[in-house]
């Protein structure tokens, strides 16, 4: 199995942000989360990124169990989430950003050769700016490469934290709300762009309020409501759902 | 081309000048932006607010003619040991800040904390220390040259060549460290820590990476210092000597390689122009630093590149 989450559970005080959740993800694929605000989408990612410890369950990735490690534990082992509001220095480039990101990649290729880049080791430059070329390409930020951060529209800017996380060649992509702030231009673009990503054989996750974004390229939703998990199947069955329609429009429209 | 290289012609100017007040003026810009270029690494480059470089700057004074004095030891060699202590104490007080996850405000007063409890330690340890009196350095680092054999630097000329030396080789050593790997994971720390977590890079490791380094060059600037001005005394692990390194590094600019050394030049410079009393020193001191902040919060060198763009 690819992701498994057995009864995750997360509590703030007496708050129950995440409570028993369970899911699976296959490689492949590309799963839908979707919920009202506050039903613990959010958290859900962060539980699987490792940058909130879970106060009881597990998940397992690819064999082994990696509830509770850190987040840079589980970047190294290939899951990587991106920030609802990326978090972007105004005065670099768009391309010095994405280089930022290259540690990962570098540290695959290079291991404990790395120090040896500090006499010069212009091959291991080379590639990494090839692929900071080719992830610029992968999510259509070639043409604003050299320009800085401040100068990026909204769209491009989480654009930009999408080409960061796949620079460190991620084999299970968690987006946290990827388009949420975007107009519909920009939201038919990141849908090519998603589409590509799923080409490149990047596993995704994707969670969102726009349910008809989701639907569209989804092959599966989970649909969460106050922490748990109220529906989990195709598109058309979780949007047909009567607990799910009930969770968003209110229980007299069920 | 780099930066760096801006430097070198600056071993001309005892050349052209023989003006003491000048030449003593750069050896003070040369030692304290040591200081102020260690700062730079873990604050501009890495963001870690810390003030424990004014005592890493004491404690490398104190440990270096300590060791010269009571081994007799040659000043190079007595670095070395002074360079692993300070690194070893680094990793420990470093250790407990980021395990605690302290940012921010409370990394510096934890930090200044730590740097108290240090100069408490030199002003209460008389039999070593000698207390608030200080102590007086008579020995010179030497230099072996070919043909004249071990000589002692003394006298402003070859000090400057020192100093001057010293900083160059830090100034390179930092331009290739920021310039690397492990200075792209110091910006992303510096950008934001989740973000550089869920890059894969483990900011525990690398926050305590540059705190040791910026404390180790610290302790060189003070070994350097307690050896150039023959005396040291526990105000040299102070608060002030923390804030005067953070000044130098906000005006001439932080997160750029010539920054703290055009900091540190003006602010070493600065009171030898302004002929003021202290108190009115003290006070246009300050009034500098706030409109520095408030008009160009990229120090000097970060305007100066700006207008290159510009134009």
């Amino acid at each position: 199995m690819f992701l498994e989450v057995d009864d995750l559970t997360k509590r703030f005080g007496g708050l129950v942000a995440v409570a028993e959740i369970s899911l699976k993800i296959e490689q492949g694929e590309i799963v839908g989360i979707l919920g009202p605000n506050g039903s613990g989408k959010t958290t859900l990612l962060s539980l699987l990124a490792g940058l909130l410890v879970p106060t009881s369950g597990r998940v397992v990735w690819q064999g082994s169990p990696i509830s509770g490690a850190k987040p840079d534990t589980i970047a190294a082992a290939g899951i990587v989430k991106t920030f609802q509001n990326p978090q972007l220095f105004a005065e670099l480039s768009v391309y010095e950003h994405v280089m930022i990101a290259s540690h990962l990649a570098l540290k695959r290729l290079l291991g404990s050769r790395r120090p040896g880049t500090f006499f010069g080791a212009r091959s291991a430059d080379r590639k990494m700016q090839t692929r900071v070329d080719h992830v610029l390409e992968l999510c259509r930020l070639t043409a604003v490469a050299d320009k800085p951060a401040a100068a990026l529209s909204y769209g491009e800017e989480k654009m930009l934290g999408v080409a960061m996380a796949m620079m460190c060649e991620p084999k299970l992509l968690l987006l946290d709300e990827p388009a949420s702030g975007l107009g519909p231009q920009e939201i038919a673009h990141l849908g090519l762009v998603l589409k590509d990503l799923r080409e490149h054989g990047t596993t995704l996750c994707i969670i969102d309020h726009k349910v008809a974004f989701l639907a569209e390229f989804a092959h599966r939703l989970i649909a969460l409501q106050n922490g748990k998990k109220i529906a989990d199947g195709t598109p058309k069955d979780v949007l047909s759902d009567p607990t799910v329609i009930a969770a968003y429009l209110g229980r007299h429209h069920a | 081309m780099s930066p760096v290289l801006l430097l070198v012609p600056l071993y001309l100017v005892p050349v052209f000048s023989h003006n003491e007040v000048l030449l003593t003026i750069l050896i003070f810009t040369f030692i304290l932006g040591i200081l102020a270029t260690g700062f730079n690494i873990v604050f501009g480059y890495a963001g870690q607010l810390t003030m424990f470089h004014g005592a890493a700057f004491g404690i490398g004074a104190y440990s270096t003619y300590l060791i010269v004095n009571k081994l007799g030891v040659s000043f190079w060699l007595a670095l070395l040991p002074t360079f692993v202590g300070i690194l070893l104490l680094s990793l420990v007080v470093g250790w407990i800040c980021f395990k605690f996850r302290l940012r921010e405000f409370y990394f510096a007063v934890v930090t200044l904390a730590f740097s108290e409890l240090a100069r408490l330690i030199v002003v209460n340890w008389n039999s070593v220390t000698n207390g608030t009196l200080g102590l007086l350095v008579l020995d010179k680092p030497t230099f072996w040259l070919p043909g004249a054999g071990v000589i002692a630097i003394e006298g402003t000329y070859a000090w400057y060549l020192l100093a001057l030396t010293s900083l160059l080789a830090v100034t390179v050593l930092t331009h290739v460290l920021v310039r690397s790997w492990i200075g792209r994971n110091f910006a992303a720390i510096r950008l934001n820590e989740e973000l550089a977590q869920t890059l894969g890079i483990n900011t525990f490791r690398y926050k305590l990476l540059a705190f040791a380094i910026s404390n180790v060059l610290a302790g060189f600037a003070g070994a350097l210092f307690g050896f150039y001005t023959n005396y040291i005394e526990p105000s040299q692990l102070s608060i002030t000597q923390s804030l005067d390194a953070i000044a130098m590094v906000l005006l001439g600019g932080m997160g750029s390689i010539l920054g703290p050394v055009v900091g540190a030049f003006l602010l070493t410079g600065l009171p030898h122009v302004i002929e003021f009393s202290a108190e009115i020193r003290a006070a246009a001191y300050g009034a500098i630093l706030i409109l520095v902040i408030l008009v160009m919060p990229r120090g000097i060198v970060g305007l100066l590149s700006r207008w290159r763009h510009v134009s």
